[in-house]
Formats: C-alpha cells, structure tokens, sequence
C-alpha cells in the first residue's frame, strides 16, 4: 500500500486517492499543534505590557489627589494616548488581528472596568466627601495590580482559546 | 459542531497546513508574522500563499503604510470549510475511523484480500 508522506508536497490535479497512516496523520496534527502553541505564543503580551497599561491607569487615578480639575483632564488625555499607542504597538508587533473579544475575555474586561470603577468611586467618597487624605494616591496604587492580574488573565483566556479552537 | 470530514490535497502539505492553522484562529495576519511562524524564506511562503489563494483559500491584501507595502492574508470561508474538512479527515485517519479520499467515511483503511479481520493499522 502506498502511503503518503506528511513531508511531501502535493500538487496538482487528477493525483489519486492516496492513503496515509495513521501516525502520519497524527504528525500532520501535531505540526498543527506546534502552529497554534506559536500563534498563542506570539500573541500573548509580554510582562511589561500590562504593567505599563496599570501605570498609566494608577498614574491617572492617583493625579486625582492633587484635586486640580485641568491637570486631571489631561491625565485622562494621556492615559487615553497612551492606552492607544500601546495597544497600536502591540497589533504591529504581533503581526496578527484576531476577534480577542469573546463572551470570557468580554466578562473579564467588564469586570476590569467595574473594579477600577469601583476603586475610583471609593476614592471620591474618601477623598472628595470625607477628606481621607491619600486616598486617590492608595487608588492609583491598588489599580497597577489588579490591571496587570486582569490583563494576565485575558492572556490566559486567549491562549486557551487558541490552543482549544482546531 | 461537527464538519465533514474531507482529505483536501491543497491544504494538505506541511506548510500550506500550518498556513491554514494560523490562518483559521485570526481574523488576518502579516505575511512576515506567517513567515515567522514558518520559519521559511518569502520565496516558498509566497509559493504556498499562491496556491491557497489560486483555490480561493486566502484573501491577499496589500497596504502601504509609510512607504512600505504591507501583505496581510487571510482564510475566507471556502478555506475554512477545506482546512476544518482536512482536519476532521486526519482526525478520522488517526482514530482509525476509516476514511475514503474523496470525501466519504468508508473502507479507506480496508484490508488486502487475505487480511480480513486484522486491524487496519497493523
């Protein structure tokens, strides 16, 4: 019986029906594997990136404490600008665009929002109504962690995700 | 969702199938992140990307971006349908399911005359 090596190539029109062996079919499944593991790997960020998204948060959140209205309109300018360009950076250093929003990585980015929602309102109520000292500077600090553990988590979603989908 | 199983000759060779793989998880990718991920000259990538798109697998599209032409591609869903058939195919190979060539679950692994009743991968 002929068999049909995974390592040729095959071309053309008319070639008969041709037979493969099962290990050979298992080596072609694993080439597929190999594929995905690199695409999981390429697209998943490197540890600075969710650091320098959870700086330009906290960083914004903590500028609050100056209580100067202007400059923290600009801060959330430049957390805006930087948000974008770091995300613009990462599409070209990947090199791939892909659908990164399904229902899981959808409810963990919600969840991120509400949190540093929540962490800013408690701040203002502090800050603003009770006038705790330091508490928009605590905000910002708690904010850089839990940005990098929400994004770290998104990574973990959408490597499973690629590792899972063939 | 269960797909069709079915052998498919283009997507079949190495490099055009781990194309398709990365192909079939994103929406588009560069033809440098391909390369990469092949780790082959743009010669032979350019070749299988041909062949992918000659079939109507792949979409190829060209962009320039500060003076740089930029290639990106990706699976249209003629490609998906040929890269999830082919899989389900190898799949049915490698659980001994028995597969035919041209598309039909049968006695792809039947035995020679004198052999019945051993199994198909002995």
């Amino acid at each position: 019986m002929a068999s049909l090596s995974v390592m040729e190539s095959h071309e053309g029109p008319g070639r008969p029906a041709t037979e493969m062996a099962p290990g050979e079919a298992a080596s072609a499944i694993s080439a597929i594997d190999a594929s995905r593991s690199w695409l999981a790997d390429r697209i998943i960020a490197p540890g600075w990136y969710h650091l320098a998204f959870g700086v330009l948060a906290g960083s914004a959140i903590a500028e609050a404490e100056i209580r100067n209205w202007a400059l923290f309109g600009w801060s959330v300018t430049a957390y805006t600008a930087g948000c974008s360009a770091l995300a613009w950076w990462n599409q070209r250093r990947v090199g791939v665009a892909m659908e990164y929003f399904d229902c899981r990585t959808r409810a963990v980015f919600a969840g991120h929002v509400l949190t540093l929602s929540g962490l800013i309102a408690i701040a203002c109520w502090l800050g603003l109504d009770r006038g705790t000292h330091g508490a928009f500077l605590a905000a910002g600090a708690l904010a850089v962690p839990l940005t990098v553990a929400f994004g770290r988590w998104t990574d973990k979603l959408l490597r499973t995700r690629l590792q899972a989908s063939w | 969702m269960s797909t069709a199983a079915r052998f498919d000759e283009i997507v079949h060779a190495p490099n055009r199938l781990q194309i398709c793989a990365i192909l079939s998880a994103v929406s588009s990718a560069d033809f440098a992140a391909v390369r990469e991920g092949l780790g082959v000259a743009d010669s032979v990538l350019s070749k299988h990307i041909r062949v992918l798109h000659e079939a109507g697998y792949i979409d190829v599209r060209k962009s320039t971006c500060a003076s740089r032409v930029r290639t990106s591609m990706s699976m249209t869903a003629a490609g998906r349908a040929a890269y999830d058939g082919h899989l389900a195919a190898l799949r049915a190979i490698v659980s001994n399911e028995g597969f035919h060539a041209d598309g039909c679950r049968g006695d792809w692994l039947a035995q020679p005359p004198g052999l019945e009743g051993t199994p198909a991968s002995a």
